[in-house]
């Protein structure tokens, strides 16, 4: 009885697993008609017959079901459950790439924006994360320190190059605690000569065995033994590099006996590939025992190892103790003592420490780049979001829930993100392979080998990653916010689009403020490079081709040598294509080293005060009219300054005026160093002072002394002065010395030109990129303002329809929407300007002669943005006014 | 012959697919879900399943042979909506194109001339 008043409900778990199955469209109806047979049979037939009725209909169904709904999916609606499976992904996946390919344009943009701001971070951090954070091979990088001094009594910040002297060395042997493995070393050039043409390689005299110090094994043969290079043993080790391309790899040269300057040594070990320091081919002992160099010869590196147990801070604190003994022990002495210091550094952070600055640069910028491309994915995101509102509200009318539409809009800007990321990653590896080709244009002190590694690769991945799921989110959020209703209905478009116009202006607002940051630093950079070469070196740089030749002692003494460079030059002038040619200890712009000064009759100064240095450079007579250097006072060298003269010396006019404040040094006497057994030498003239320490640092006192007068120097430099191409000019000078001496190599052939830009080359190089990143960030502000106006004239159809039809002229529209666009755009340029503020601030120690609120790089840098902006929001603003009010309104 | 599969002329009709359509004209366009597969059980002694019924449906409407429209709901229903299906005039071009041809090819075979 009451079974026929009440069929019951159909079978629970059938229902739900109808409601699981059927396609989206069609639940409502299919559980409809379902239950509604299933009553009438029930009634009929008793709700047991019913119930198995209602099963097999389900189950029958089952397989149509799902396959018509996977169908669906992949066709026009997404899928409708909340249930995560590897399927829908897979949908989604597809569904996402389908996406991308039939909105070409905007893929492109998008895809094309992320693989650019990936590839400039993927390169970027490669190069920093080779060149600065793990420069050298070496196993526990952070236990190899070098030791270097500050002597403020000789105006010497603290350095780590040439620092030494073999007798501090010696007491740092002795008394230090700390360290272990202790080596030091200095570095020339030397001939090799064998059945080939005489080559110079550059190499390292080594007072103890390196290679545990470093770390190392030695690829063949062994490292120096114990006291080997104090005692004068004639063994050598040759780099990797030198094994492969003079010897072709083979290991049989161990053993075998080198020419070097002439003399014979035994080839002992090959070091291993990689393991090169400073370009050193050749390792051979000092020879000598460290006693013999006075205490202030100090033109040695220190290289050691922390001793296990110990830090960084206890070698510091120990090296505090030891300078303190040595200055009690010395000062007498040796005045530069008084208030020095020791302090002990990485070798990776000694070796970058100079690059550092400039690369932090680098990093803050693409970092910058970053933030900026994901405002401008975010950006274009949310246009494309406003465009898909309907089809969104459509599949929320058929059931899809919020997750699963925000998984879907995920997926898609994931999808992008990584196509991105790995179009980015190919870019970035083209990147590092212009990037690595520069580097070793820069002098660093192992070769460049700049690669993307496990780590950068990660980072790059993370951050495309990261980027995707932060630009994805909010467009994915706000689009599933709405009501199911209003998207449906065209034209009411306008009470959604406001929120999103707000955060659209806001990104925008971002993109401008980061790009006016970006332009402002790059330009200050840029600016200073322009300074910086427009600087007048104060000496001649054009026409000149330079190179050293370095004669061995082993054949050539002191009038030998003297003879070789007069032949050399005297020859070379006798050729009709060369106006002149001279020698010279140093090249002005490279000048490397520098002495105390003593003035006769001149009390040492009170212990405040520092002593007088100087650059001290050894030059034949016609230097100066070769480098084109004025005479201010008195005469320069004579070629009657010779051996048997008393010797003579010029002074630049820093010199002049930093030796001899308000007087004329003119017939003045000084000396080279300090001690007794030196001699007095007589000023005779003054000339003109360059930028010889660089055209970024004021001139700096030198003091000439004549190679013809002997001053001990067997490697210098020739400067050659034609009107003839330098390449031609090269086998002319070969020939020359080839006809002098078969035996001598010339080598660091550059023109004064190239040298003076190698200078400016790190500077140079963060300048490019710099504008590169600059310009790059332009043009994502400039398709962030453009998305955002054509976004803004697509919502406003019909109410700039309206604005016509009641009166409004075309070019009052154009104002109108171009007033709205610059309105994000202004706020943003004063954040920006605010940021640039404390980039000036951070760059400071980069600029040269530029103002850290340099007013030109400033105007510069807005007006550029501003102009960028302005076209930007044109073509909206011409399609705005060439609208029809007729067609919009009725449309609308 | 067997897997020279090419697809179906858009006005070809299937068995299933001519039994849905002429349920669909029998009841006059008042047909949905439930009594179109009633009115196949009742003619035919076959009980589609409804998922069948409704995949058919889809495709018919897809080729613009019936059309649909979303009725009221009733109790017994659970509420739930019907939708009901109306046979457009290229339906009914398409079922007489068939019987035409089914009539083309049983003419002259022996016994079966007062079949139907």
């Amino acid at each position: 009885m009451r079974a026929e008043l009440d069929p019951g409900r159909p079978p629970r778990l059938a229902e739900w697993l109808l409601r699981a199955s059927a396609p989206a469209a069609e639940r409502e109806c299919m559980l409809g008609d379902l239950e509604e047979e299933h009553a009438q049979r029930a009634r009929r037939g008793g709700t047991r017959v019913a119930g198995r009725w209602y099963w097999a209909q389900v189950l029958a169904s089952l397989p149509i079901n799902l396959w018509r709904r996977q169908r669906h999916a992949a066709r026009l609606v997404r899928s409708t459950s909340r249930s995560t499976n590897l399927t829908q992904i897979l949908q989604d996946l597809r569904y996402s790439l389908r996406e991308a390919v039939r909105r070409p344009a905007f893929s492109l943009l998008v895809v094309g924006t992320l693989a650019l701001g990936i590839a400039a971070n993927t390169a970027i951090f490669s190069m920093v994360d080779s060149v600065l954070f793990n420069p050298f091979p070496f196993p526990e990088p952070a236990r190899l320190v070098g030791v270097g001094p500050e002597l403020p009594k000789l105006g010497r910040e603290l350095s780590f190059w040439e620092v030494l002297s073999p007798l501090e060395i010696e007491d740092l042997r002795e008394q230090s605690r700390t360290l272990e493995d202790i080596v030091a070393w200095d570095m020339g050039n030397r001939t090799l000569a064998g059945e080939e043409a005489p080559e110079n390689v550059f190499s390292a005299f080594w007072w103890g065995n390196a290679l545990p110090t470093l770390g190392v094994e030695p690829a063949h043969g062994r490292g120096f033994l114990p006291g080997e290079t104090e005692s004068g043993e004639k063994v050598a080790i040759i780099s990797h590099r030198l094994f492969q391309r003079r010897f072709g790899g083979d290991s049989e040269i161990v053993g075998d006996t080198l020419l070097v300057n002439g003399d014979p040594y035994v080839v002992v070990g090959v070091l291993p590939p990689r393991t090169l320091i400073y370009g050193t081919d050749l390792w051979i002992p000092m020879g000598v025992a460290p006693g013999v160099f006075p205490r202030d010869r100090r033109q040695f590196q220190f290289l050691a190892r922390i001793a296990e147990g110990y830090s960084l801070r206890d070698v510091n604190t120990e090296l505090e103790t030891i300078a303190g003994r040595i200055a009690a022990e010395w000062s007498d002495e040796y005045e530069e003592y008084e208030g020095w210091r020791l302090e002990a550094m990485t070798w990776n952070r000694i070796n970058v420490r100079l690059l550092r600055p400039m690369a932090m640069v680098l990093v803050g910028a693409v970092a910058f780049v970053l933030l900026l491309v994901c405002a401008n994915v975010a950006n274009l995101l949310l246009g494309r979001s406003a465009a898909r509102r309907q089809e969104i509200a459509v599949r929320q009318a058929l059931g899809a829930g919020r997750g699963r539409i925000v998984r879907q809009l995920l997926t898609e800007s994931v999808t992008l993100a990584v196509l991105g990321g790995v179009l980015g990653v190919a870019l970035a590896s083209l990147a590092v392979k212009g990037l690595s080709s520069l580097a070793t244009r820069m002098a660093l002190p192992l070769p460049a080998d700049i690669e993307i590694n496990g780590r950068v690769l990660a980072i790059s991945a993370a951050v495309s990653l990261a980027s995707g799921l932060l630009f994805g989110l909010a467009p994915a959020l706000q689009a599933s916010q709405r009501a199911i209703g209003g998207g449906l209905r065209l034209g009411q478009s306008r009470a959604v689009g406001r929120p999103r116009q707000r955060i659209q202006q806001v990104l925008v607002g971002v993109q401008v403020a980061l790009a006016v940051v970006l332009l402002f630093g790059g330009g200050l950079l840029l600016h200073s490079l322009i300074q910086l070469n427009r600087v007048d070196p104060g000496y001649k740089t054009e026409d000149l081709l330079t190179f050293r030749i370095t004669l061995p002692w082993e054949r050539f003494d002191q009038p030998a040598i003297t003879d070789f460079f007069g032949r050399l030059t005297e020859q070379l002038e006798a050729r009709p294509e060369i106006r002149s040619a001279a020698a010279t200890s140093q090249l002005p712009s490279a000048l490397f080293s520098a002495r105390q000064i003593v003035i006769e009759g001149q009390a040492p100064p009170t212990s405040e005060g520092s002593l007088p240095v100087a650059f001290v450079t050894a030059v034949s007579p016609n230097f100066f009219q070769t480098f084109d250097m004025a005479l201010l006072r008195g005469r320069t060298f004579a070629d009657s300054d010779d051996a048997g003269a008393p010797i003579v010396t010029v002074l630049n006019r820093v010199a002049a005026e930093r030796l001899f404040p308000g007087e004329d040094p003119v017939g003045r006497r000084i000396k080279v160093g300090a001690g007794d057994e030196r001699p007095w030498i007589e000023i005779v003239g003054v000339v003109a002072a360059g930028h010889n320490a660089g055209n970024d640092r004021e001139p700096a006192a030198e003091v000439f002394g004549s190679v013809r007068q002997g001053l001990g120097a067997n490697q210098l430099f020739v400067a050659v002065e034609s009107s003839v191409a330098p390449a031609a000019l090269v086998e002319t000078v070969r020939d020359e010395v080839r006809a002098l001496d078969p035996q001598i190599a010339i080598y660091a052939v550059q023109t004064m030109e190239d040298l003076i830009a190698s200078d400016v080359l790190p500077r140079h190089m963060a300048v490019q990129l710099l504008l590169v990143l600059g310009a790059f960030a332009l043009a994502l502000a400039g398709v962030g303002v453009y998305a955002v106006v054509s976004f803004a004239v697509a919502q406003r159809t019909r109410e700039i329809g309206l604005r016509m039809a009641l009166g409004a002229g075309r070019a009052r529209v154009r104002r109108w929407v171009v007033g709205r666009a610059l309105r994000p755009v202004l706020v943003g340029g004063i954040c920006g300007l605010l940021g640039a503020a404390g980039v000036a601030k951070a760059l400071e120690s980069q600029l040269f002669e530029v103002s850290a609120f340099d007013p030109a790089t400033l105007i510069g840098a807005v007006a550029l943005l501003v102009a960028i902006a302005l076209g930007a929001t044109l073509p909206p603003a011409l399609r705005a006014s060439g609208l029809d009010p007729a067609v919009t309104l009725r449309e609308g | 012959m067997a897997n020279q599969r090419t697809p179906p002329p858009r006005d070809y009709l299937g068995e299933f697919e001519q039994l849905v359509l002429l349920a669909v004209v029998h009841l006059e366009g008042e047909g949905y879900g439930m009594t179109v597969r009633g009115e196949i059980e009742r003619r035919t002694g076959r009980s589609p399943s409804i998922g069948a019924l409704y995949g058919t449906l889809e495709r018919l409407e897809e080729k613009g042979l019936v059309r649909s429209r979303t009725g009221a709901s009733t109790a017994e229903r659970g509420g739930r909506a019907k939708r009901f299906f109306a046979v457009t005039a290229s339906g009914m071009r398409a079922l007489e194109r068939s019987r035409r041809l089914l009539d083309a090819m049983w003419e002259g075979i022996p016994g079966t001339g007062d079949a139907r």
